[in-house]
């Protein structure tokens, strides 16, 4: 599910390429650093993979089939550092070249498959995968990425004011959960038949670093909470929800930052103003990210 | 394959091909932000946008019908959420839907059509995006049509075989993994052999010149102008 440019409003698709944009950022730069350099290639061409793949139909019964994802697989083969920057540059090439997802709404699809997908679709590896439960853990992993993805897509969307009657969504969150299910099923027939040509292709998951993992997952979780809880109960976006509750008038009270709202208070035409302000918040975004890389990289180098 | 067209309209000459990428890049994320955050669709902000684009479709010498035709990707997911927002009540914004992801899909196809695609990672490179990410994408863009032409032909393969049930398609998509995992141990050894240093190179250098500029600055005053005559924000 590739959201195209037009439908996030701007409050909802700024914040997220302020957020995905850095995140971007580290997770190349932990990328190259986990990786040998003869991984460049590796990463480019199995990201060709990953689309050639999706050509390949799995028959599930009455005329249906369905196609892998791949955003677990990746996890799983590649680790997950790596997996991101290679659905990233995925979702990249299929907004520039195939029209495929926004450009504007690089951030928000890039956050919904790119980061919490091949999250979700690695946490239960990394906890599982070594033990009994292996199978279940790959499993659940392609379902979880899956879900966690258009449960984040859906989230957006209602954010921005897309309306939708509860009753679609609740249609269309049973059609994720069986294509879930169906990635789950598709990441582990192929991790099998992986692992048996080579075992070596696949990472075993190893031990280190489990407190930030952890943290990261329950945000995952939180996450989809949140987005199940407001698909239920507010289908007609957190506008209402803010407008019952009177959060916007009070939340604006304690962040009354010159850019709250979009607006400069000095100037005086709205519309001007929220342009300006609108610029200024993209041009401070985008110096915040070259600065923090700059910090970054002479870190590393110092 | 149909992307194939856009790499050969990429490759044309016209006033807008021989333009810096980052410009180019710049005008359309430009234009992009001025189209998402125009509040009412109504008949001017149509024309106005799609003069605009039409304008740049007819100044990058790209063929109209075939460009037109080819946006319209976008359309079966927009009108998706166009019918579920009508059934919501809310038709105005089922019409802002299709008019602004058709819109914008339609300006990102200009810039890819007018821009080669390792012109366009390298302006992207030179603003800012990751050097990794963009080495990245420009493996998988090389080596694309490569590994779906094999997957097409174990396909084809099954097929003449007979019945392709679950597990034998998981084993295709392992073996397709297989191949892939070892055609990148031997590309990096063929790029080993011939000394690459972490970096592709363009064969001819792309500086920004005065032409540029004025593209520039013309174009975001246009835009600019554009959004500021259509007013409203929200």
């Amino acid at each position: 599910m590739h959201i195209p440019d037009g439908f996030l409003s701007t409050p909802v698709w700024l914040s997220l390429d302020a957020v995905g944009v850095p995140a971007i950022g580290y997770l190349a730069r932990r990328a190259q650093r986990e990786l040998e350099e003869s991984r460049v290639p590796l990463l480019g061409v199995m990201g060709a993979f990953v689309f050639a793949a999706q050509m390949i139909n799995f028959p599930v019964g009455v005329g249906t089939s369905g196609h892998l994802v791949g955003a677990a697989l990746l996890a799983i083969a590649l680790g997950p550092a790596a997996a991101s920057i290679v659905m990233t540059a995925i979702l990249a090439i299929q907004a520039l070249v195939f029209q495929d997802g926004g450009v504007l709404a690089l951030g928000a699809n890039v956050l919904n498959m790119a980061v919490a997908g091949v999250l979700a679709g690695y946490l239960p590896y990394r906890l599982w995968g070594a033990g009994r439960f292996r199978k279940a853990a790959i499993f659940l992993g392609g379902a979880c990425s899956v879900l966690a993805g258009a449960l984040l897509a859906i989230l957006e969307l209602l954010l921005s004011g897309v309306g939708m009657p509860a009753s679609i969504v609740w249609v269309s969150l049973g059609l994720f959960t069986v294509t879930g299910a169906l990635e789950g099923a598709i990441t582990l027939v192929v991790v099998e038949g992986v692992e048996a040509l080579n075992p070596g292709f696949v990472q075993r998951p190893s031990g280190t670093g489990w407190a930030s993992l952890g943290m990261l997952g329950l945000g995952a979780v939180l996450l989809a909470a949140v987005g199940i809880l407001l698909a239920s109960g507010y289908p007609d976006g957190l506008e209402k929800l803010t407008q019952k509750l009177g959060i916007e008038t009070k939340a604006w009270n304690l962040f009354s930052t010159p850019l709250a709202d979009y607006s400069f208070r000095q100037l005086g035409s709205s519309w001007f103003s929220k342009a300006s302000a609108g610029l200024v918040g993209l041009g401070l975004i985008y110096v915040l990210c070259l600065l923090v890389g700059r910090m970054i990289s002479r870190r590393r180098s110092a | 394959m149909h992307h194939l067209v856009v790499e050969r309209w990429s490759r044309g000459e016209s006033a807008l091909h021989a333009r810096d990428a980052r410009v180019k890049i710049l005008l359309t994320l430009a234009f992009l932000i001025a189209l998402t955050t125009t509040p009412r669709i109504s008949i001017a902000p149509v024309l106005g946008y799609g003069l605009l684009l039409l304008a740049a479709v007819l100044a990058g010498r790209l063929p109209a019908g075939a460009v037109l035709l080819r946006a319209g990707v976008v359309l079966p997911f927009s009108a998706t959420f166009a019918a579920i927002s009508i059934l919501a009540g809310d038709s105005e914004r089922a019409v802002a839907l299709l008019v602004k992801s058709y819109l914008s899909a339609l300006a990102v196809l200009v810039l890819a059509g007018v821009t080669p695609l390792p012109r366009l990672l390298r302006g992207l490179e030179s603003l800012g995006a990751p050097r990794f990410l963009i080495l990245v994408v420009q493996f998988l863009y090389r080596y694309l049509f490569v590994i779906s032409e094999q997957a097409q032909h174990m396909r084809l393969a099954a097929l003449c075989r007979g019945r392709f049930h679950f597990q034998a398609a998981g084993g295709a998509v392992a073996v397709l993994f297989a191949r892939s995992y070892r055609r990148a141990q031997g590309i990096h050894h063929a790029m080993l052999a011939r000394g690459f240093e972490g970096r592709t190179e363009l064969l001819t250098s792309a500086r920004a010149g005065v032409a540029d500029v004025l593209a520039l600055l013309s174009g975001m005053l246009v835009i600019v102008g554009l959004r500021f005559a259509l007013g409203g924000f929200r």
